[in-house]
């Protein structure tokens, strides 16, 4: 019994804080719950029909879908370019490390309010920039077309020295002997990078690439920072579940889009570890 | 030491005991907490709440909450068994939803007599107090009445160059304009993009209401509307011809907006007058003071223009609302504060204090009034022409489909009849669930 006794006190946060919650979610997604009013009835499956008929839901899948594919890819590509840039060691690494770390160290939620009045289309700094070179002065956030571009800037800005700093850990744990083997036998660069530096880093990239998609798949605190949760251009997922919950006050139909969500992220998941085990059983 | 230290545990937990039994058992003070956005007219209130400390012992705590989370706060709040608060002030859309689902006390008996309702202006009684609209219930008080209306630089307007070169190209004088046509041609005139000069700057904010607030306005003037109010029908309404006339029009002004002119909130179209750079900006007077208190006499003000004969003006402001989830005692002094607050007298005291727009008529007429700010005669003016949007508790919903679709005919996503065609078919959406519409 005692055993138990030790286990207990976490299982019990375990239990109220994780499990509890979920199921509740769930059952609150078959309900017309509102966050004011606090009533609950039965609605069935009316929630989500709501959610596959409303093109809502759709344009929130779609916009993520875009976010998380560029947002990823350009990070990957631009931290492991970084990385490979700075896996020797050279004068001052140390300190230029540091500086391409610090924006990812930021709060995300200030960064965006920040962010928000350099791309001001009017009075901020970088079209003030663009105007002294004599080039276009683009209206970030506010041509339709740029909104999701511009929220896409300031995420790779801030996130690309995570994937630069899990890519260097990837190259720093590849034997120095391999490269001196390949060397002997001729192999050239590009055969170095596609037979040895990519797949002995692939498992570290696939992790950090599972680790930002389910991040970005969240992205929420720039485009409130940015756009706003209400703007058709930049509503992710995130931004149209708080939108829902907290100004619409549906909290049934905030609990059935979280249900849907949370799919989407395990089946996504399970993809991306599946690829981890394959590799690595490689 | 052991013993010792079990001591020195048991001594510090039983000191609270200790220190609650030799207070004397004294009464806690009676407080009033009412709950405003941070802005202006909230600071006013707390300087008025002092005074009426100092007269009947009760104290008025006013919790001021930044605009952006206000409403989400309130509401949250209400789903509590007991608010933290006794008197919300409450923006007048949020009204239907405090009446319909028990939030608000209900007043039709308390508040003709508190004040007699002949001196509220009948707008504000009707926007501000009542649900609904017209049916002589009343859920809040008046406490700040406001409007739309439009800053100016009168210094731009007074120049004798400017004057002739306006003359010379438009046949007439440069004044204030008092239709939406004359309106364009001054925003024309007076758009030199070059220069990092614009004609005007409108209510086109996407984050809440802005823009909503800043086209409704026009709509109407045009002929539009938001829909029936009795059948709660939208299309052939809210994208009637007059509708999609008034959108075009406000696609127009932007032509001589600032670049980010499609979408400016308050802070930002007070910010694009105040920087110097726009000749004419859109606000609700409640904004005004900052004006004033940088610019000084550069700026002048008037009324919303009118097309043809119609001139109309969005509403703004709040009412005093008593929380239905608060003790019967604190409702009474709620009560007794919201009393004494709307005295000839304190509405006196209140229109003194920076943005404090009072509902009294009596108040409203005088030339006392209208000669103690630059803005208070256009704001006079502006009350008999005041409407305001959809105050049924689904108003989130409806207002979050306005902006959402008269923003995309703003950047072009789709033209205006489309986007209008889109928001009226949305807004039945919502009114069928909300059960209000029938068909």
């Amino acid at each position: 019994m005692l055993k138990y006794g030790f286990i207990a006190p976490a299982l019990i946060i375990l239990i109220a804080l994780n499990i509890f919650p979920l199921f509740y979610n769930i059952i609150l997604g078959f309900t017309n719950s509102e966050l004011s009013t606090g009533g609950t009835e039965c609605a069935g499956l009316r929630n989500y029909s709501i959610i596959f008929t409303e093109p809502k839901f759709a344009a929130a899948l779609r916009t993520t879908a875009l976010f998380v594919f560029a947002a990823v890819t350009a990070e990957l590509a631009l931290g492991f370019g970084l990385a490979l840039a700075l896996k020797d060691r050279f004068r001052g690494k140390t300190p230029l490390l540091t500086l391409l770390l610090i924006p990812m160290m930021l709060s995300q939620a200030v960064m965006g309010r920040y962010w928000y009045l350099i791309l001001n289309g009017e009075s901020g700094i970088l079209n003030n920039l663009l105007g002294m070179a004599g080039l276009h002065q683009p209206q970030w956030l506010n041509d339709p077309g740029l909104k999701l571009v511009s929220v896409l800037i300031i995420d790779v800005w801030m996130w690309t020295p995570f994937m630069m700093l899990i890519a260097l850990a990837g190259l720093n744990s590849i034997p120095q002997y391999i490269y001196e083997a390949a060397e002997i036998d001729r192999a050239g660069t590009w055969t170095v990078f596609r037979r040895i530096t990519l797949p002995m880093c692939a498992p570290l990239l696939v992790l950090a690439v599972l680790l930002r998609t389910t991040d970005a798949l969240k992205q929420f605190d720039l485009v409130l920072a940015t756009t706003g949760p209400n703007d058709a251009a930049t509503q992710t997922l995130s931004a149209l579940l708080y939108q829902t919950v907290f100004k619409d006050s549906r909290v049934g139909l905030g609990c059935a889009y979280a249900c849907i969500i949370l799919v989407i992220v395990i089946a996504l998941a399970s993809v991306f570890t599946r690829y981890i085990d394959f590799i690595q059983s490689k | 030491m052991k013993t010792r230290m079990i001591g020195i545990v048991a001594a510090c937990a039983l000191l609270p005991f200790a220190a609650g039994c030799g207070s004397g058992g004294d009464k806690p003070k009676q407080t009033v907490t009412i709950w405003w956005a941070q802005w202006a007219p909230a600071d006013g209130l707390q300087e008025l709440g002092q005074e009426f400390e100092a007269e009947t012992g009760i104290a008025v705590k006013v919790h001021q909450i930044p605009w952006s989370s206000y409403q989400d706060q309130v509401f949250l709040d209400f789903g509590s068994k007991k608010t933290s608060f006794d008197v919300v002030v409450g923006d007048s859309q949020w009204i239907g939803r405090g009446a319909t689902n028990g939030f608000y006390l209900e007043l039709t008996n308390w508040l003709p007599t508190a004040v007699d309702m002949s001196t509220v202006h009948p707008r504000a009684a009707r926007y501000l107090c009542e649900y609904p609209s017209g049916s002589g219930r009343f859920f809040a008080a008046p406490c700040e009445t406001d409007a739309i209306g439009f800053a100016y630089r009168k210094d731009w307007f007074e120049d004798a160059k400017e004057k002739e070169a306006f003359r010379l190209k438009y046949g007439r004088e440069l004044v204030p304009p008092e239709t939406w046509d004359d309106f364009l041609e001054v925003a024309e005139f007076f758009a030199r993009p070059r220069e990092k000069r614009y004609g005007c700057a409108i209510l086109t904010g996407r984050a809440y209401d802005s823009l909503v607030m800043g086209y409704q306005q026009i709509m109407w003037s045009f002929g539009g509307s938001w829909g029936d109010e009795t059948t709660y029908a939208v299309n052939g309404h809210a994208n009637s011809d007059a509708a999609v006339e008034a959108l075009w029009f406000v696609k127009k002004l932007l032509k001589f907006s600032p670049k980010n002119g499609a979408d400016l909130d308050y802070g930002q179209t007070l910010e694009a007058f105040i920087n110097g750079s726009t000749a004419m900006s859109m606000n609700y007077f409640a904004f005004f003071p900052d004006i004033v208190s940088n610019i000084g006499d550069k700026a002048g003000f008037f009324i919303m223009p009118r097309q043809g004969d119609r001139r109309v003006v969005s509403l703004g402001g709040q009412g005093f609302s008593i929380s239905a989830k608060t003790s019967p005692e604190q409702q009474e002094l709620a009560k007794k504060f919201i009393a004494w607050f709307l005295q000839e007298k304190v509405q006196r005291k209140w229109i003194t204090k920076p943005a404090g727009f009072t509902a009294n008529t009596a108040i409203l007429g005088s030339e006392e009034f209208r000669k103690a700010n630059p803005y208070n005669a256009a704001f006079a003016e502006s009350l008999d022409s005041l409407q305001d949007f959809w105050n049924v508790p689904a108003y989130n919903e409806l207002l979050a489909a306005a902006q959402k679709y008269v923003g995309e005919a703003l950047d072009n996503v789709k033209t205006p009849k489309d986007a209008l065609d889109a928001l009226a078919a949305e807004h039945e959406k919502i009114f069928r669930d909300a059960k209000l519409l029938k068909q």
